[in-house]
């Protein structure tokens, strides 16, 4: 977590543009929020479940932590949309974007209830160690 | 029934595999909530999926309880769903990602 969905039309978006945005979405988003890039998640579909495409050509969706401000999440949203039309051409219009904000004491990542925004260094410390000690 | 949706990456787990999974996971549903698992699984194609910028090894596993949960109670049942997740696929515990939801207010 956070998990980023990215839902287009059948080639909108290339293989190479898509690594390039996953590579956009985990910088804005640590940049924006300063959480450690091994939380990010991106996954694409072309003309996938969810989110719902409606009239646009691109609907990114993120599951973030609760936590972040207004302001942060829809610098996220302005700063995602804008990488999509960069690397794509699409126009900014047909992009949209919604966040939803997701309790960090419900997800579990590595074997550990995720820290709350602004715990991360902790947890990531305490979460090394841990993996050491359970090495052979 | 409690939702229950998966994020698996195409190619890395076994047909087998996958239908044990159900079947564990149904019966984690029956006996931790009293009702069967309604499960949406979603394959993200290769090429699509990824964490850290980098291709993705990664599932994701997410129920909604039927009732608020109280922490300690949620963080068993998370650790529960990591370990059959691990034990069906062979999976680390780094590529599992397991949530519970409160049910919607």
């Amino acid at each position: 977590m956070p998990l980023y969905l990215c839902n287009a039309r059948a080639g909108a978006i290339s293989a190479d543009a898509k690594a390039a945005i996953a590579d956009d979405i985990t910088r804005i988003h640590c940049d924006i929020t300063a959480a450690p890039p091994t939380f990010v998640h991106a996954f694409f579909f072309d003309e996938g479940p969810a989110p719902e495409i409606g009239d646009r050509t691109v609907v990114l969706h993120g599951n973030i932590r609760a936590g972040r401000t207004d302001a942060q999440k829809q610098d996220l949203i302005d700063q995602m949309c804008a990488a999509v039309s960069a690397r794509t051409g699409i126009s900014r219009k047909q992009i949209a974007m919604t966040t939803a904000d997701v309790p960090a004491s419900w997800v579990m990542e590595g074997g550990d209830i995720l820290p709350e925004p602004g715990e991360e260094e902790a947890w990531l410390k305490a979460h090394e160690a841990k993996a050491a000690q359970a090495r052979p | 029934m409690i939702p229950c949706m998966c994020f698996i990456q195409e190619g890395q787990m076994a047909t087998g595999a996958q239908v044990s999974l159900r079947q564990k996971l149904d019966t984690f549903s029956r006996q931790a909530f009293n009702a069967p698992a309604q499960q949406t699984w979603i394959a993200v194609s290769k090429g699509n999926g990824f964490t850290e910028a980098k291709p993705s090894t990664s599932s994701l596993v997410s129920f909604q309880a039927d009732a608020p949960l109280d922490q300690d109670r949620r963080k068993e049942l998370l650790s529960e769903i990591c370990d059959i997740w691990m034990a069906e696929t062979g999976c680390s515990l780094n590529e599992i990602v397991a949530s519970i939801n409160d049910p919607a207010i």
